[in-house]
């Protein structure tokens, strides 16, 4: 019965989604060679890029939101991440090679915010405060870091020939973007359909209680979930950095917001339990595509909030109706 | 840990205060997140630690008018010989600061507007006069590649409504509008951050097959722009042109340095003439300041860029 109910609201997802497609192909201005921009191969990338950072971050905002938790720290963990990597950049290991040095920067980024992950995953899991107010504070506190490591100064990587505008070009790569956002979607779905660690993600938001009796572990896998949003959190604050050529400490302000979005246009509860990786790519791709949609057309951007508001609850109420 | 650093700095003057008599200044930023607001405040800091019997306080009220005002009306319990705002908005702060006059304290309305003159000084500068500069060197480059004023300008627009979006907006408009035969082909709304920009960007060049010219309505929009560009390839087809001009490496006249803007219009950060005043207001008895003081712009190109990169980068 439920993998019934589970299929029909996958249908009624990709038909909203669909729809979205249809109208933006219907509407699309028309090129000089006679083609519709919307469907240009570079455009349809364009999407897919811009996408790809709030879709990393919503991949493991999907496992938190499974057990029934919230990350609001991924967008300041990612400012964290980009002026880290920026900073690795310009200002430490200059000795090292070009190679190494990149991939130093990364780790220092990404190991950053994987740790505040597993900090707010073990208060989570010991203390028992709600996720909620957890995340809140390390939003706080983690934006107030990336603004005392800075002073508030962007940290510039250039265009010259060294190393940090090495890896810029690199990073900025729409393959690599894509590409980073692809491998993840792909990991993040196995783990969470093929393994006993994305079943007990799914348990514990399904019934906590139930999940405690059945002597799942609880807490270790809430601070993984926890760890796990950090680390994709950080990762795109590296593809962030590259792509913008700085590390930013006031990048990915109310990110905590589309991620969660694109969760649950996708169809998983708030409340936990239900939903899935497929479902946040279609949600992460529907906001991608109204964007776009809307901008090639040159709408008024007031107007544009306001049809985005007005799309975005049709399309979830779309699946919860039959 | 900012605030943590204010409170420090507060509880600081206040016990020091009772050993020997120290002139607190106390300046109520209105957003330290913006690159030209960290750049005022840095200055700031660096030309009142001059003056060892002066002690800057600065509160960052985080882009929050409510937060704004509740900062000022605590610095006017404070009773500092100096009082310098910044105000996020013109309607909110027109109240409080005018609390501040009444208790007696000078003011330095720092940059942008109030409704009422509540304060002993406003030190700004000129955005129409600045959009007029931009919309004329967008004439003048257009004319030198064409031979007439003629081509295709994209405006990257800041956040709509505030007044400095408002009037660089129209001050280029209004010299651009004189030529027929120069349109302004797109002006997406990039809320002033780079990031934003770059999208908004990508999308007007997947519809539009000719741009000579991005007017970015700062340096971060223009330089975003210009990142989409590149991508595509077609960052030699246009020129960027932006407004602000800060110094640093991360700001727009190492960007023109670079070869990346074609110019960038200064827009000053009315500091050093504030931290004059404040300096005659705080020593010199008697001194009168005027009600109002205009700062004039500069353009930076790559002649004078060097220059001028010198001229604003504080160390």
């Amino acid at each position: 019965m439920i993998p019934l109910v589970r299929r029909l609201a996958g249908a009624q997802r990709g038909a909203a989604f669909a729809g979205i497609v249809v109208l933006a192909i219907l509407i699309s201005p028309v090129a000089a060679d006679g083609s519709r921009v919307f469907l240009q191969m570079g455009n349809l990338t364009d999407i897919l890029r811009q996408v790809s950072l709030i879709g990393i971050i919503a991949l493991a905002m999907t496992y938190v939101i499974l057990t029934a938790g919230i990350d609001l720290s991924v967008g300041s963990i990612l400012a964290l991440a980009t002026a880290l990597v920026a900073m690795a950049l310009t200002r430490a290991w200059q000795s090292a090679s070009y190679g190494w040095h990149i991939l130093l920067a990364i780790a220092v980024a990404v190991a950053a915010s994987a740790l505040v992950g597993t900090l707010n995953g073990l208060v989570i899991a010991t203390t028992r405060i709600q996720p909620f107010i957890v995340t809140l504070a390390a939003m706080i506190g983690v934006r107030g870091l990336a603004k005392w490591l800075t002073d508030n100064q962007n940290i510039d990587i250039g265009f010259g020939r060294d190393v940090a505008a090495e890896f810029a070009a690199v990073f900025r790569e729409k393959a690599i973007v894509i590409g980073a956002y692809a491998a993840g979607a792909v990991l993040f779905w196995l783990m969470l359909a093929r393994t006993v660690f994305g079943r007990h993600v799914r348990a514990i938001g399904d019934n906590e209680r139930a999940a405690e009796y059945a002597g799942l572990p609880i807490r270790r896998t809430k601070i993984w979930v926890y760890t796990l949003s950090g680390l994709l959190s950080g990762l795109a604050g590296v593809l962030y950095a590259a792509e913008n050529h700085q590390g930013n400490p006031n990048a990915g302000v109310a990110y905590e917001l589309d991620a969660i979005a694109a969760v649950v246009i996708g169809g998983t509860r708030l409340s936990g339990g239900q939903g899935g990786i497929s479902g946040t790519i279609v949600g992460t791709l529907f906001m991608g595509v109204l964007t776009n949609m809307l901008r090639l057309n040159n709408v008024d951007s007031n107007v544009e909030m306001m049809i985005k508001a007005v799309i975005i609850v049709l399309a979830v109420a779309v699946q919860k109706v039959g | 840990m900012r605030t943590l650093n204010i409170v420090v700095a507060l509880l600081f003057a206040s016990c020091s205060s009772s050993h020997k008599p120290q002139l607190v200044v106390a300046f109520s930023q209105a957003n330290n997140a913006e690159p030209y607001r960290a750049s005022q405040n840095a200055f700031m800091a660096k030309l009142f630690a001059r003056y060892p019997d002066v002690k800057l306080v600065i509160a960052d009220a985080q882009q929050d008018n409510s937060k704004q005002v509740a900062q000022v009306e605590t610095f006017i319990r404070q009773k500092p010989a100096l009082l310098i705002v910044a105000p996020n908005e013109r309607a909110a702060l027109t109240a409080v600061m005018a609390q501040a006059v009444q208790a007696g304290i000078p003011v330095i309305c720092l940059e942008r507007d109030i409704l009422q003159p509540n304060y002993t000084s406003y030190v700004h500068s000129d955005n129409l006069a600045i959009g007029r500069l931009a919309g004329q060197f967008i004439v003048d480059q257009l004319t030198r590649k064409y031979g007439k004023p003629k081509g295709k300008v994209v405006a990257m627009r800041g956040l709509l409504g505030v007044e400095g979006e408002i009037n660089r907006d129209r001050g280029a408009r209004e010299v651009l509008d004189k030529y027929p035969e120069i349109r302004i082909v797109a002006d997406p709304v990039a809320d002033w951050i780079q990031a934003k920009a770059k999208d908004r960007m990508t999308e007007v060049l997947r519809t539009q097959s000719q741009v000579d010219v991005v007017y970015g309505h700062n340096d971060p929009m223009a330089i975003g722009a210009y990142l989409a560009a590149k991508e595509l390839g077609r960052e030699k087809e246009m020129i960027f042109v932006g407004v602000d001009g800060l110094g640093g490496p991360a700001g727009g006249i190492k960007k023109v340095m670079d070869g990346i803007l074609a110019a960038t219009f200064v827009y000053p950060l009315c500091v050093d003439r504030s931290v004059e005043i404040a300096d005659r207001i705080l020593h010199q008895p008697g001194f009168k300041p005027d009600k109002e003081y205009v700062l004039e712009s500069v353009m930076v190109t790559p002649d004078n860029a060097a220059q001028m990169y010198e001229k604003f980068t504080v160390p």
